[in-house]
């Protein structure tokens, strides 16, 4: 097992390495300028290349790669004099149109982005789980109908449509204050304010993903249950209780492990539409703000490598608990 | 397949449960309803927040006028009135509104004593020193307004990079030193040529103070320090910015601010359907639009604006905004008369109007770049959509006319216009797309080939001050720096004037154009200056390097516990200082 986890942890690191490479490469060949954008709306050749030299993008584009994996770990200066800025490490890069380091932005982003993702995904499981194991038993009666339908609203409702109608919706019934909405409360010093805070996006997240657990959970249950060693158990005398959780489920769930962790560690990269709908400044809010209005290279870039790295993190836990569960995996 | 039977109570109790807490969630915060804060004014945008903090960076109307009345003072300010008299300058920081000599070239303020930052400690003439050195560091001091680096007597290489590169590097300080210098609480300013209204400048955030020991260069943007009545609390971006009293800020010598809320807020990134409820439904009575109007395409804007229901909570005005698309009259673009003409006069300008909420709201076809909201230097052109061969629907047949002129006169042109296409520079947004269509359909009934450049926004100004990427009618806009038409005509029209996206240095008329700025911007009689700024417009519009432009209306709305709302002409803006809670 030991072998097995050292190779994986290798290979993640190893992916993390490529990773680097190739966004790194993509960033530095598309036609845009960060030295051009960085330098306002009275912008002259001059200025432009002083901003080049000063983001340290005057050198050959391996040289600067190399500088940015050095940053990550001993951190990197930019300019001189008194405008002289350092970010430690992990340094990304600094983004100017948030006139901080990119490590800083994505540390004040993160929380949010962790919450909603912990709280939907606790939401999403708890529901989906719950609904298809309910399904399955009750297959062709209402119950199942009724699971039939949640499933295909659920995952045919576009979520930028249903956070809208669940946020006005909210809004109208003074359920949610657009004033502070959004505005980061610890759950510690006011755990109501926390959870008004993430309630509608946990609903709304939660709901297209539970839609699509519903389903795993119901086929993989109906399907497990056609199984001999089912049927042995039964013939056996083993309650139907026992025979659900003790067989079925443990054989039903363990693909849906694969699912929940690859989906949790894709949010952590940031759930855009939730996080723009419910005004909470997160990761994929602050990428998507990156993206289409500020051109903040150095901050799309880390938070593509932030999202990639939970991604792959993620992969491997998966991996790893799926060998944990299945001793074939590890022995292949 | 065999179905399992039911076994236990549990699963359906889990399933339940999950229900349940679903709906509970949304039940338990139905009495949340949001407690309004007595005495805290809430202004509301979409935006995830404002372009700078940093003073020397501010150079948007609406972020100076709020900044200047909580945060920063100046050494002159806009009198907080409304009306014509709002044009004048009073005195801020400064004893009275600057002293000219030298014929204009030499300017003088004297400080106020008693004033102090918002750490308590006294404020210096040699803080307002460093603070317009910082525009100087044009590597870390982006966007604000440029004329002292124009302006002020300091020498610029042939590229115009001046020989002074700010406090950071402190190349050529010296030659800052002598062109600004403190002699006491007197700060005087030494230009290169006679400016008969620089003082006006004074009334920027760029001329604010700033403490040299608190300055950080880029970070200065996040947490600027003020002399105003209100200092920041608390800023993040996509949040908010929370403005505090300032205890150090003395009544006595602020004849501008009654500072009257305890705390603004500035809330960011509230999404547009939720900001137009909030002020439709008027769910947060104490709350200010930020963002100047509702959405326009479902209606919002119109409902609220012509509603009598919404009366006493909205205002519709004549703002001092010219909307206007520019001709790149470089060689090889625009750089015949007759093709800008035809242009001008197959563009079926209703439709855009209309598209952008109609006459009542958007604003009406203009006829000269400077908006009549300076009524001293406005006065209607003749030609352009005076013309009796103008329509406000498009005429392709005069237009078609024009062309075959062209043909004659300048076949280059005549050929893009009428087959490779004439490229059309927009910033690629949804009404941008809708503008392209209409466009590309005014002109292929004038028989000519319309083509875009779809900019993304954030990057659509940096793309088309590029004469390299700028395509060959460019979308732009522009208002005043301050009331005189000197903030209009050079800064659009003349090569160094920091907003000329004609490229018209090579066009014929340019060099005795350019002369006649010049000796406008020396004129020290008001009366004559304006008299030439007038001429100056005629000669732009009959050049027709600016082509459908509009003068804009601006729309602004706010809740029900908000008094004391006006319109501040020379800023574009609510006139902040009187805002109060009813």
């Amino acid at each position: 097992m030991l072998k097995y986890i050292s190779k994986r942890v290798i290979y993640a690191f190893v992916m993390l390495f490529v990773l680097s490479i190739v966004v790194y490469l993509i960033f530095g060949l598309v036609p845009i300028d960060p030295a051009q954008l960085s330098c306002g709306t009275h912008c002259n050749p001059v200025v432009v290349e002083a901003n080049r030299h000063r983001l340290g993008l005057d050198i050959p584009l391996w040289h600067q790669w190399w500088n940015f994996i050095m940053g990550l770990f001993q951190g990197r200066t930019y300019g001189e004099g008194a405008a002289i800025i350092h970010c430690p490490a992990p340094a990304f890069g600094y983004s100017f149109p948030n006139n901080a380091c990119v490590s800083e932005v994505m540390a004040g982003a993160f929380p949010f982005t962790f919450t909603l993702a912990v709280g939907a995904f606790i939401l999403w499981m708890a529901v989906g789980i719950s609904f298809g194991i309910l399904a399955a038993r009750k297959k062709g009666t209402y119950i199942d109908r009724l699971s039939t339908a949640f499933v295909l609203i659920g995952s045919s409702l576009p979520i930028f449509i249903l956070g809208l109608l669940i946020y006005i919706t909210a809004f109208l019934l003074h359920m949610i204050d657009p004033i502070v909405q959004g505005t980061w409360v610890s759950p510690l010093t006011d755990p109501i304010g926390f959870f008004k805070n993430f309630i509608f996006a946990w609903i709304t997240l939660a709901l297209a993903y539970a839609a699509i657990y519903t389903r795993l959970t119901r086929s993989n249950v109906i399907e497990t249950s056609s199984e001999d060693y089912i049927r042995t158990a039964r013939a056996k005398g083993v309650s139907e209780r026992d025979v659900l959780y003790r067989h079925n489920l443990r054989t039903a769930l363990a693909p849906l492990i694969t699912n929940a962790g690859l989906d949790f560690g894709g949010l952590l990269g940031g759930a855009i539409i939730t996080e723009r709908v419910f005004q909470l400044p997160g990761l994929g809010y602050m990428s998507i703000k990156a993206v289409l209005r500020d051109y903040d290279l150095p901050l799309i870039m880390g938070t593509t490598l932030l999202a990639a790295a939970f991604f792959i993190f993620f992969n491997l836990i998966v991996d790893i608990a799926y060998a944990y569960l299945d001793p074939r995996v590890r022995i292949n | 397949m065999a179905e399992i039977k039911a076994g236990g109570s549990r699963n359906k109790v889990i399933a339940i449960v999950a229900a349940i807490v679903v709906i509970a969630a949304g039940a338990f915060v139905v009495s949340s309803k949001a407690g309004n804060k007595s005495g805290t004014i809430y202004y509301i945008t979409n935006a995830q927040q404002l372009n700078h903090l940093d003073p020397q960076r501010v150079y948007t109307g609406e972020d100076i006028a709020f900044l200047n009345t909580y945060l920063y003072r100046t050494l002159v300010s806009y009198n907080p009135v409304a009306g014509k008299d709002s044009s004048k300058l009073v005195p801020d920081l400064a004893t009275d509104i600057g002293t000219a000599t030298d014929g204009g070239k030499t300017w003088s303020w004297t400080l106020k004593s008693g004033i102090k930052w918002s750490d308590g400690t006294d404020l210096t003439c040699e803080d307002v020193k460093y603070g317009i050195s910082r525009i100087f560091a044009t590597d870390v001091i982006l966007d604000g307004p440029t004329y002292a680096l124009q302006l002020l007597d300091i020498p610029a290489d042939a590229k115009g990079v001046s020989a002074y590169a700010g406090p950071y590097k402190k190349t050529g300080q010296d030659l800052y030193d002598k062109a600004v210098t403190c002699a006491g609480n007197t700060i005087t300013m030494h230009l290169k040529k006679a400016v008969g209204d620089f003082n006006y400048f004074g009334s920027y955030p760029a001329v604010a103070p700033v403490k040299a020991s608190a300055d950080n260069g880029d970070k200065y943007d996040l947490k600027p320090m003020g002399t105003g009545p209100y200092m920041i609390a608390s800023f993040k971006a996509g949040d908010k910015l929370d403005l505090v009293r300032n205890k150090y800020w003395d009544k006595k010598t602020d004849a501008i601010r009654p500072a009257y809320p305890n705390e603004v807020i500035l809330r960011f990134g509230i999404s547009e359907d939720v900001r137009d409820q909030m002020f439709l439904k008027d769910t947060q009575p104490n709350a200010v639009n930020y963002d100047q109007g509702l959405q326009a395409p479902n209606n919002n804007n119109k409902v609220f604006h012509t509603d009598a229901k919404y009366k006493g909570r909205g205002i519709n005005v004549l703002g001092p905004f010219v909307r206007y698309w520019t001709a790149n009259v470089s060689k090889g673009h625009l750089d015949c008369l007759d093709v800008r003409k035809a242009v001008f006069f197959a563009i079926n300008l209703q439709s855009i109007i209309d598209l952008n909420g109609g006459s009542e709201l958007y604003g009406a076809p203009a006829d000269s770049p400077i908006s009549p909201s300076i009524a001293t230097d406005y006065a209607p052109t003749t030609g352009n959509i005076h013309d009796s061969n103008w329509k406000i629907g498009g005429n392709p047949d005069y237009a078609k006319t024009l062309l075959a002129t062209a043909k004659g006169s300048c076949p280059a042109a005549y050929a893009k216009a009428t087959s490779s296409g004439i490229y059309f520079d927009l910033a690629k947004t949804a009404t941008g797309e809708k503008t392209a269509a209409l466009i590309k359909s005014a002109m292929e009934a004038a028989g000519m080939v319309a083509k875009f450049n779809l900019i993304e926004p954030g990057v659509y100004y940096p793309t088309v001050m590029n004469p390299a990427k700028q395509g060959d009618i460019t979308r732009a806009g522009w208002a005043a720096d301050w009331a005189n038409a000197s903030t209009v005509i050079p800064p659009l029209f003349i090569k160094d004037g920091g907003f000329n996206l004609n490229q018209n240095w090579d066009d014929p008329v340019y060099k005795d154009f350019a002369a006649k700025v010049s000796a406008a911007q020396g004129e020290t009689d008001r009366a004559k200056q304006a008299a030439e700024w007038k001429v100056l417009a005629q000669i732009a519009m009959d050049q027709y390097w600016t082509i459908m432009p509009i003068f804009t209306k601006q729309q602004f709305e706010w809740g029900s516990k908000i008094a004391g709302v006006d319109f501040w002409m020379p800023n574009g803006a609510l006139l902040y200082p009187s805002m109060h809670l009813k």
